[in-house]
């Protein structure tokens, strides 16, 4: 049992707000994963709750205990450092033994409990040799081990994969998840990689500037985007996002992509988010795979836009199309027949729209 | 036939590739310099060993190249073996070496680890913390002088009226003490250098896996710090071997010769005695010595960083 609550977590350094006023509740036996780009405050989350960082303000709770004024030493906490931080001058064997030597466990324990650790990771053909011998697939492993040996009900990695290989890093996450399954642990994951958070957790928090975007599972931060930093961060290609104003002509409620072209609004799920419109001015978002291109479409119904370019990275193919301030991206198949100097209507599909408020960035629901 | 010959034979008197031009090239450029090392270096030496051999001293009214009137082989280095003021002198440098080396180098490792966090204050303390190095060995000795009086500050502070530099075992702590304030900046700030080398990371995942304080400092400070240890210890030893301005101020070796150290001692003889063929003989046995412990020294080093890196732990 250990869940993990932050309530009103700040962090300050100086004039400097890394964190600010973080609510976030991990369930026990969660894998969560906090995404957000460089210098979102993810890792200081992380350290603050690891305890190697203080909060200026808010509370950390393990099982609804606070554990601020518990020391890093006593939490209990597992922590996977980006760069690993093994102890290069000692043995592979000395790493995975140190946590249990210092809290005392005796040697009979430690020599089994190594070997039982040394098997999972890996390891055991590698025990006798100096860890810095040992390439970077191997320290991430011993990483993980030197802290799973601990059976930590909390664990917490600050981009562990980012130094890996592509190869061995779609291997890793694999593995993360079943060493997760195995362990029953609670599970934090620190990562700017969008894929990685994805595919692993159950939860991801988006976080920006030090503030929290938005908390829920994959497909929701995906589908559902709570704003338009999480729209735009989320999804390779990422979602079309177009500057609109909202009009209505005679009864018809039209979005004017000035330059851009203007739509008529027949989509329901669309027309029901024109509506709870507070303000004019728009951002009007759609997924490029959401998109179809198609030829000779009725004036209105679509976007017509001249294509700029067709980039063909296998599976599929990104098809670019208008002008600066409306440009848009569309996923087609590997086959697409498109070219450039086309022009094409874009057409959203049916309930794949989304709009935000263009002035507060907020989604409209 | 006959110009292929010739062409063979042209080319065997000229083998000169680009690069051993190019190394010749080096060897001119710096001669001078090699020229200037050798008479700086060997030249000295060979005199040293040369008038070593000899009674010769400059009241003899000669030039030191007619030293050979008086030569003597190794009576100078026999005489030096049994003479007990030597041994007495080298008795008190090791003394010496033993007390202050280790005592800078607790109170500047202790000093040191105060100094890995951040602290209000911490780059003022820092200041006066290196001051002492900073000072001029012979004013700082003065400085010792006058603070070790009879009459002097310490004794008036403490309300004492202790003799310290006239009595013979007073004198040589009044020294160490001198010495200890003079060097263990050094020893801090070599120190400090090498525990900000230690990698954070490493130190807070030693923390997060539940190691305390003393842990973390004996399983990660200080077998990483092994080298810069190594290296701080050497040169103090060296140094406080060598020890003199702080002793030919404070006590001039006396009282007698009760805190003669080696340097004090030659000085002696030289300036005072003028038996420069004792000294020559004294100088060049010490570097002799010290070379041996020197090569000692590199070669215990040298293995222990060989096991350092060795693939392989135990």
């Amino acid at each position: 049992m250990s869940s993990i609550e932050l309530v009103g977590l700040t962090k300050r350094f100086g004039d400097l707000i890394a964190v600010k006023d973080l609510d976030l509740m991990i369930e026990d036996k969660e894998f969560v994963a906090i995404l957000g780009p460089s210098g979102c405050g993810k890792t200081t989350t992380m350290n603050m709750i690891a305890g190697i960082e203080h909060p200026t303000a808010g509370q950390v709770l393990f099982d609804g205990v606070e554990v601020q004024n518990v020391s890093a030493r006593r939490r209990g906490v597992g922590f996977v450092f980006q760069n690993y931080a093994i102890f290069t001058h000692i043995s592979v064997y000395k790493n995975l033994s140190f946590g249990l030597e210092v809290t005392g466990v005796p040697a009979g324990e430690i020599e089994r409990r190594v070997a039982d650790m040394a098997k999972l990771v890996r390891l055991t053909h590698r025990l006798e040799w100096r860890s810095s011998r040992l390439n970077v697939n191997e320290l991430q492993r011993l990483a993980l081990g030197r802290s799973a040996i601990l059976g930590p009900q909390i664990f917490l990695l600050d981009e562990p994969l980012s130094n890996l290989d592509a190869a061995f890093r779609a291997e890793m996450r694999t593995e993360l998840k079943h060493l997760q399954h195995q362990l029953q642990q609670t599970m934090v994951y620190v990562t700017h990689d969008q894929l990685e958070a994805m595919s692993m957790a159950d939860h991801i928090a988006i976080m920006d500037l030090g503030v929290l975007q938005q908390f829920g599972t994959p497909l929701e931060v995906y589908n559902k985007p709570a704003n338009l930093f999480v729209a735009n961060f989320m999804g390779s290609p990422s979602m079309n996002l177009l500057p609109c104003r909202i009009t209505d002509e005679g009864g018809e409620v039209v979005l004017d992509f000035g330059a851009g072209g203007r739509l008529m609004v027949e989509d329901e799920s669309l027309l029901a988010l024109c509506k709870k419109a507070a303000r004019q001015d728009l951002v009007y978002g759609v997924r490029p795979e959401n998109v179809t291109l198609r030829r000779g479409e009725k004036e209105g119904r679509g976007l017509s836009l001249g294509v700029n370019f067709v980039e063909r990275i296998g599976a599929r193919s990104i098809v670019h199309l208008g002008e600066t301030d409306h440009e848009i991206k569309v996923l087609e198949g590997n086959q697409s027949p498109t070219k450039v100097g086309e022009t094409l209507d874009a057409v959203a599909h049916a309930g794949a729209s989304h709009l935000f408020d263009a002035q507060t960035g907020v989604a409209i629901r | 036939m006959g110009t292929e010959a010739a062409a063979a034979v042209e080319g065997k008197a000229k083998p000169r590739t680009l690069d051993q031009q190019r190394k010749r090239l080096g060897l001119y450029m710096t001669l001078p310099a090699q020229l200037l090392l050798l008479f700086i270096v060997a030249f000295p030496l060979v005199m040293q060993l040369y008038v070593s051999l000899t009674l010769w001293s400059p009241l003899d009214g000669e030039d030191w190249y007619y030293a050979y009137k008086s030569f003597t082989w190794f009576y100078n280095y026999i005489d030096l073996v049994t003479n007990e003021r030597l041994w007495d002198a080298i008795g008190r440098t090791v003394l010496i070496m033993a007390v202050v080396v280790p005592v800078e180098f607790l109170i500047g490792f202790g000093l040191a680890t105060l100094f890995v966090d951040s602290f209000p204050g911490k780059r003022i303390f820092y200041s006066i913390l290196i001051m002492p190095m900073m000072i001029v060995p012979a004013v700082a000795g003065y400085m010792f002088f006058m603070i070790f009086q009879s009459n002097g500050p310490l004794n008036q502070l403490l309300g004492i009226d202790t003799v310290w530099l006239g009595s013979p075992n007073l004198a040589m702590i009044a020294v160490m003490v001198a010495d200890i304030w003079q060097w263990t900046p050094l020893m801090f700030l070599i120190l400090l250098a090498g525990i900000l080398g230690v990698p954070e990371d490493q130190l807070k995942a030693a923390t997060l896996l539940g190691a305390s304080w003393g842990q973390k400092f004996v399983r990660i400070v200080l077998p990483r710090m092994k080298t810069v240890i190594v290296i701080a210890l050497v040169i103090r030893a060296v140094e406080s071997f060598k020890l003199f301005d702080l002793m030919f101020i404070m006590t001039k070796g006396g009282p007698g010769v009760a805190t003669e150290t080696i340097s004090v001692w030659i000085f002696k003889l030289t300036f005072n005695d003028l038996d420069w063929s004792y000294v020559a003989a004294i100088g060049l046995s010490i570097l002799i010595a010290l070379s041996v412990f020197a090569i000692i020294g590199l070669t215990v080093m040298a293995r222990a960083s060989k096991r350092m890196n060795a693939d392989v732990v135990d």
